[in-house]
């Protein structure tokens, strides 16, 4: 109830804060501005609060709460306990609402040093509201009887004793049944990887609306050239911080949930793609604009854009518009959200492109004074490309709306489009990384473009023979690695340079080191894996890939999951891999998590597909073919034919003559079924030493002597000792994914690159207090 | 208009033209097995798993045979590459991505979508009291 409350407080606060700061942008007040940041950091510890009140009922196992029941169970550990805070919609609002109001604080500090407090805070506070107006609708403190009160009112006469329950309507009498036990967490997000990637994606998604922030305030400002500089640190934050949460979905994917490889394509992935590629394109064009004025229009744009796209990421994945076409079943929530989310994103837009429009005239333009061969033109080709990409898987994520609009039915791309879409851009891109280092600002003359390409070009061409030496002979795969190695040494020359004069600008090469190591890795790990689906009988070791393996058995582990433990040999080294199988609960569908031996130059990956159990010889059962004679227990099972006809009462009757000899002495005994519209019984026949037999299965096969039958045998043992079962044997899908630790190291690469240049761009900033 | 811009605009059309045909090329579309049997390419049918037919995991192949009925009702065996889809039984509807190939569904994907959990599903309640 205290929660509810403090969420409307927070909404109420952040429209106020909103509106102070408007007031104090128009009127010029200080008091106005003290007001509204009295307001902020009072929504700011209101979402706080709202986050603590709903964490602690969820440590308490507070069911009465819908949330707390639909999401957490009182078997989780504390760790993925608290991750539940955020697992359901409402929760992943609050998450992303609390980071945008704590970095708020931060950024509130930050702008009233550069003059940008009152503009910047007005949209920013504006943002925040719309986050918190999502609780105030989809309230997370809803109790559980509101949700179910067919199911749990109850008036009149008080509980039985022992019944977990609350009052309701005490005066009334009203009172609700409590469950004792939630839902519980989505098994496949029972990882840590749940605890520690939606944050990080969080700060990202916040860290998006930034740019727009300042974009929309540079715009009230009429600032059109310094604001490049105050946004820039934040920008760059921002690509730091989603990358980091696309590459950890990616890695996520890949080593728990088996996706197979570490990018699916799926919708929930591609659209914070989009956002980050334009994010990277506008801190290309930030910096073309630093140095020479131009691309003013397009920095706002882009700026923009990041956030609008996030807008419209949401909006797709958490609205239910993609339907069935996702990998992730997202469930419907209602109409609420996908008209709530597309209010927001046409607010915002047209705050944003309304400005723009009603400034567009007024904004200087320089003209571009550089040749083709300079560094920002090569900048600016890097953005464009960069902006290609993103609107092609744009366009292929939109694929359920743009088929719904046009044909009416809703229908996805394949994963294909893609691939065919971004591998031109993705060359380009990598030679664009290596030249635009090697070029100069303003002009260079061709003779030392060509001086200092000559080494980075000679290296690559050793680089792409080698490769293809090796076996990367597919002609689009020679053109990738040409121009990433390409990028990778070219960047290795440059940066070594910078690193011998002063590695605080070291960023962009570093981070350019990171995204040829990564295309890299894309083309070795994902266009040369090899596959093979292997059966694994128990204890008997397989051949595979040039991997011997025997699996060893299964152990149960904690939360009724079961390991399979697998002994994988290469080359006299043996390492164990345990991939996991579950049931997700009574009626759930099993769910699979692969294990991986890394090795230096390769993955070897194991997901397992299925037990299957061995197959039990039963002790009592004989299956004897016409052709052949079965002997056991003394007896001789000789399958002379079958009868086959009609019943009196209009079924069919099936006569199985079976000839057993034993010591020297032949007779033939006929056990029937009958079936009777589909009622099948059976008649037992009995042999003369006592023995019956009885019709388990027939399969009566036209051709001569192929039709077998088996048969139930009672009254003696006729198998000496029960046979041992036969052994388990697991199926597993084994890939060998060479070269997958360079994007791993890629993205070490590209992190460091990003915070290299976050430090620098920051230290810019700061000392240059005077742009007002 | 000078060259530069030409280039651009040739470059930024040429671009569209691409992406427009492979994404032509690439929407794998709805259709029911009927109409999916006459088409030659990569299409998906939307339908229920029929429970009581053959289905059963292919070791030697690593194939996944079951039967499923689209929304006209006609019944189809279809072989999945690959082991059996996660939440395969609870599944309300599935959806199977592939071709057609000598009178079954070849698919080489296979969507499960599973019972909302947002549904004021009062049994799931009754369960946990």
């Amino acid at each position: 109830m205290i929660g509810a409350i403090i969420v409307k407080i927070a909404f109420a606060a952040t429209i106020a804060a909103m509106a102070f700061y408007y007031l104090s942008y128009r009127r010029g007040s200080e008091e106005l501005l003290r007001l509204a940041r009295t307001f902020y950091l009072t929504a700011a510890a209101g979402i706080l609060a709202v986050a603590g009140v709903l964490l602690e009922a969820i440590l308490n196992h507070r069911f009465e709460y819908y949330y707390v029941w639909n999401y957490s169970s009182t078997d989780l550990p504390l760790s993925l306990l608290i991750s539940t805070l955020y697992a359901g919609q409402e929760g992943s609002f609050l998450l992303w609402g609390m980071f945008t109001a704590v970095i708020g604080i931060f950024l509130m500090r930050y702008s009233s040093r550069k003059g940008y407090e009152k503009e910047l805070m007005t949209v920013y506070a504006a943002i925040l509201a719309c986050l918190v107006l999502m609780l105030v609708v989809k309230n997370p403190f809803k109790f559980i009887w509101e949700q179910f009160p067919g199911e749990l009112l109850k008036a009149g006469e008080a509980p039985p004793a022992g019944m977990n329950f609350m009052w309701v309507d005490q005066a009334r009498g009203l009172w609700s049944q409590i469950p004792v036990e939630g839902k519980g967490l989505n098994a496949l997000l029972q990882n840590y990887w749940m605890v520690i990637h939606p944050p990080i994606l969080f700060i990202g998604f916040t860290s998006m609306s930034i740019p727009f922030a300042y974009a929309v305030a540079a715009m009230l400002k009429r600032d059109y050239v310094s604001w490049i500089r105050v946004a820039t640190p934040w920008t760059v934050f921002g690509s730091l911080a989603l990358g980091t949460g696309i590459i950890l979905g990616g890695y996520w994917a890949y080593e728990t949930l088996g996706w197979g490889g570490y990018w699916g394509w799926d919708p929930v992935e591609n659209s914070s793609l989009v956002p980050w590629l334009v994010c990277v394109a506008s801190i290309h064009t930030m910096l073309a604009q630093r140095k020479n004025g131009s691309y003013i229009k397009t920095n706002f744009v882009l700026s923009l854009f990041c956030f609008i796209l996030v807008l419209y990421s949401t909006f797709l994945t958490r609205s239910g518009v993609l339907g069935e076409t996702s990998v992730h079943s997202f469930v419907d929530p209602g109409m609420w959200v996908y008209w709530l989310l597309l209010a927001i994103i046409t607010a915002f837009g047209a705050l944003g492109f309304g400005l723009l429009f009603h400034r567009w005239k007024e904004m200087p333009v320089v003209p571009v004074e550089h040749t083709l061969l300079s560094r920002e033109f090569a900048l600016f080709l890097g953005a464009a490309t960069l902006v290609f990409a993103s609107i092609f898987i744009l366009i292929g994520t939109s694929s359920p709306i743009i088929t719904n609009i046009i044909k009416g039915k809703t229908s996805a791309v394949d994963p294909s489009f893609y691939v065919t879409t971004t591998l031109p851009l993705g060359v380009a891109l990598a030679l664009l990384a290596g030249l635009g280092q090697l070029l100069w600002w303003q002009r260079s003359d061709m003779p030392t473009l060509l001086r200092s390409l000559r080494i980075p070009v000679l290296l690559s061409v050793l680089f792409t023979a080698v490769t293809a030496f090796l076996g990367a002979t597919h002609p689009a795969m020679i053109i990738f690695i040409f121009a990433s190695a390409f990028a990778l040494f070219a960047n290795l020359i440059v940066g070594y340079g910078i690193v011998q004069g002063n590695p605080r600008l070291a960023g962009g090469a570093v981070t350019h080191i990171g995204i040829a190591l990564m295309f890299l890795g894309f083309v070795a790990s994902a266009k040369y894996d090899d596959v093979a689906t292997v059966n694994l009988v128990q204890g008997r070791p397989v051949s595979a890939l040039g991997y011997t393996m025997t699996y060893t058995g299964y152990k149960p582990q904690e939360r009724g999951r079961f390991a399979f433990s697998v002994e994988v040999e290469k080359d006299g080294r043996s390492f164990v891999v345990a991939p996991v199988m579950f049931r997700e609960n009574d009626e759930g569908g099993l769910i699979r998590n692969p294990d991986i031996v890394n090795l230096l130059t390769k993955d070897f990956y194991v997901s397992p597909l299925s037990l299957e159990a061995g197959e039990q010889a039963e002790a009592d059962q004989v299956t004897v073919t016409e052709s052949a004679p079965v002997s056991a227990g003394g007896f001789t099972f000789r399958y002379l034919g079958y009868e086959f006809a009609q019943s009196a009462e209009g079924g069919n009757v099936v006569r199985a003559k079976i000839e057993v000899e034993s010591g020297g002495k032949r007779e033939v005994v006929v056990p029937v079924m009958n079936n009777r519209r589909g009622e099948v019984s059976f008649e037992t026949a009995t042999h003369s030493s006592g023995m019956t037999l009885t019709i388990a299965r027939m399969n009566p096969v036209k051709e001569k002597d192929r039709s077998s039958v088996t048969l139930a045998v009672g009254g003696v043992h006729i198998h000496r000792e029960a046979e041992a079962p036969a052994p388990d044997t697991l199926v597993v899908e084994a890939s060998v994914k060479p070269f997958i630790n360079l994007v791993w190291i890629g993205t070490g690469f590209l992190i460091i690159g990003f915070v290299i240049t976050i430090v620098r761009r920051w230290q810019e900033a700061l000392r240059n207090a005077a742009w007002k | 208009m000078n060259g530069k811009m030409i280039a651009g605009i040739v470059i930024i059309l040429a671009a569209l033209v691409f992406g427009a045909m492979t994404f032509i090329e690439s929407n794998v579309e709805y259709m029911d097995f009927a109409k999916a049997e006459r088409v030659n390419k990569k299409v998906q049918v939307k339908g229920r798993w029929v429970s009581d037919r053959e289905t059963q995991f292919n070791a030697t192949t690593s194939q996944f045979v079951f039967y499923m009925v689209d929304d006209n009702d006609k019944e189809m065996r279809v072989v999945l590459d690959g082991g059996k889809p996660n939440n395969f039984e609870i599944a309300t509807e599935i959806v199977a991505k592939g071709r057609f190939k000598d009178g079954y569904f070849h698919a080489n994907e296979v969507l499960t979508k599973c019972p909302s959990k947002y549904e004021g599903d009062g049994s799931a309640v009754q369960k946990s009291l």
